[in-house]
């Protein structure tokens, strides 16, 4: 087996499991899987722009509630469907930039709290406002759709979610392997140096910054759809943690390991709370237990794994399948 | 005018409860490097114990000071986590903080439960220059005038402040002069868990607590702190102020619903005309 296929042979499995998984799953996997997807879309620009760009974003979920608003708001007032999921993430990174080009002046916590400021303003005026329908958000948006077809079913949207993320992950992957992105690298590690090198450091931290935030729109936009409503409620402040979370439990700059952070975290809360709600158990077990994984996730793969879980792994295999090498004569 | 009065009072001592937060920011900051994402908690759990050790009948003053040391003995917890391992750089340990103000949430809810909780400050109110003040709100200003000289004094005059600042200057040249730099980093948490403990312990009587108020009491606090380029407590004392009496004024006057853009754009605007002004050169250390 050549390099090459042994290198692509794990996202092919990946890629036939993915497509394979709706038709098995009931409408509560369903669920739970496209919510997967969607927090996989969104840690993969997290991972982005932490990873490669060495920027700490609090308010990724920001960025989710632009693209759903926008979805929403469009499809509301009887836009097409198409029109509003494309929207999304082009509304998501405009406002990117918007807010991009005074904040990323900043960096280090100014940034990160620059950013969680951002999304408490923004939610603030979501709640007030009278086009985003106020605290109560918007209801009653339509079902996704082209023409005369609607999605319906929540097998659909599971292969909407997923083709997102296949697509966001692609263009990750081209990112990453571009010029831009070895720059990028560079002025993760220091941005003097990679000025000093010619690289533009303003300019290309504002495109990651508004690819990352296209990532959160597009998968706003979806959820948008598939919830069916929007309210300032469904975007807390905690969503943009899990994010980071997620992110930083994959492994920070890796794209597998977005996805594998946001399976990771998404399927042990799914489980904590099936635990949670069984019978017997006080009714503050859920939130209590999901608040509590989170945190010790967080706070042990920061202390003991500063390159995440994937990468660990992969590190461990790799130099097993090593040992095995030299032990061969 | 009477209005304004009443407003220019009720502002500063919210603001005064964003100063002590602030100033624990900067306590922890100017030591350690890092910023301490779960100094607004040190608030709530103070300000939710102390409504609960009042509830099991101990006597007022006896459980404000209680939960100050539940919320000192917290920040040093807190510190043993952030800073405690070896070689944890400031963003690392700002993840960290971030992990431990959510790791709380869950504490919190299952102590104390999820509803908000107040006690009762100093009842009654005085009559100044014709404007009735409620007493809490003189006990809040005066508490963290009392607060503010005293740690001033404690960084500029004592041997162990001093120790404590050099730490932040200039880790390597403090541990090369015998300062155990882990050690001052991790009494300057304890020592922002005591701050943070007071400010609980001064505002949940004029605003219930519950245990996300964290967010808010750190959003606020880190306004300020940044007022004083998170190093200066005085200038984060101004901040604090500035930002508690234009929250109270835009509430008073009507603009309730946007006192939290007034706040963070606030905030916004000052990071960035900071950081236009430093250059950006100077950080690449931190």
């Amino acid at each position: 087996m050549s390099d090459r296929m042994r290198r692509l042979l794990p996202g092919l499995a990946v890629a036939a499991v993915t497509l394979a998984l709706p038709a098995f799953l009931d409408d509560s996997a369903l669920s739970v899987y496209i919510f997967l997807g969607l927090a996989a879309m969104v840690t993969v620009g997290v991972s982005l722009l932490m990873g490669y760009a060495g920027q700490v974003s609090l308010g990724q979920g920001a960025f989710y509630a632009v693209g759903g608003y926008t979805a929403g708001i469009l499809a509301v007032h009887g836009g097409p469907p198409v029109a509003g999921l494309l929207a999304a993430p082009v509304v998501a990174a405009a406002f990117a930039v918007v807010v991009g080009v005074p904040l990323l002046r900043l960096r280090g916590h100014h940034l990160a709290f620059a950013t969680l400021a951002t999304q408490l303003i923004l939610l603030s005026l979501a709640g007030q406002l009278e086009f985003t329908g106020g605290d109560i958000g918007l209801q009653g948006i339509p079902r996704f759709g082209a023409g005369s077809f609607e999605l319906g079913d929540a097998s659909g949207y599971a292969y909407l979610t997923w083709a997102g993320v296949a697509l966001v992950m692609l263009v990750t992957r081209n990112v990453i392997a571009s010029r831009p992105g070895r720059a990028l690298r560079a002025l993760a590690t220091s941005e003097t140096a990679a000025a000093s090198s010619g690289v533009p450091v303003g300019r290309y931290k504002l495109v990651v910054f508004a690819l990352s935030a296209a990532f959160a729109g597009l998968a706003g936009g979806i959820y948008a759809f598939y919830v069916g409503y929007v309210a300032p409620g469904s975007f807390p402040v905690l969503l943009s943690i899990e994010y980071i979370v997620m992110a930083v439990v994959g492994g920070l700059g890796t794209i597998w390991g977005a996805v594998v952070g946001a399976a990771a975290i998404t399927l042990l809360v799914q489980a904590l709370n099936v635990l949670g709600t069984a019978p017997g158990m006080p009714s503050y077990a859920p939130s209590v237990l999901s608040y509590a994984v989170y945190a010790l996730l967080l706070i042990v793969v920061v202390l003991f794994l500063p390159h995440g879980l994937l990468p660990a792994v992969t590190r461990r295999l790799s130099s097993r399948r090593a040992r095995e090498a030299d032990a061969r004569p | 005018m009477r209005e304004l009065l009443t407003y220019l009072v009720n502002g500063l001592a919210v603001g005064c409860g964003f100063a002590l937060i602030a100033s624990g920011l900067v306590a922890v900051h100017r030591v350690t490097g890092v910023v301490n994402f779960a100094q607004g908690m040190f608030a709530v759990v103070a300000g939710l114990s102390a409504s609960w050790l009042l509830g099991t009948g101990l006597p007022h003053g006896l459980s404000e000071v209680a939960a100050v040391l539940i919320a000192t003995v917290t920040g040093l917890l807190t510190g043993l986590l952030a800073i405690g391992r070896r070689g944890t750089t400031p963003q690392s340990s700002l993840i960290i903080t971030l992990g431990i103000g959510v790791l709380a949430y869950a504490i919190e809810i299952f102590v104390w439960g999820d509803q908000p909780r107040s006690f009762p400050g100093l009842p009654g109110s005085v009559t100044l220059g014709g404007v009735g003040v409620q007493r809490q709100h003189l006990l809040v200003i005066a508490a963290t005038a009392v607060t503010f000289l005293l740690l001033t004094a404690f960084f500029g005059r004592t041997y162990l402040g001093k120790a404590l600042s050099a730490c932040a200057s200039n880790p390597y040249a403090a541990r090369v002069i015998g300062i155990d730099v882990t050690k001052m980093g991790l009494l300057a948490f304890a020592l922002g868990g005591l701050l943070g403990g007071v400010a609980g312990v001064l505002v949940t009587p004029l605003r219930p607590i519950s245990f996300d108020t964290d967010v808010t009491l750190i959003v606020n606090g880190f306004a300020a702190a940044v007022f004083g380029a998170l190093t200066r407590p005085g200038l984060a004392l101004v901040g604090a102020l500035l930002l508690g009496v234009a929250e109270s004024m835009a509430a008073g006057y009507g603009y309730a619903a946007y006192q939290t853009e007034l706040a963070l754009g606030l905030m916004l605007v000052i990071m960035v005309v900071q950081s236009t002004r430093r250059g950006p050169v100077l950080e690449e250390t931190a």
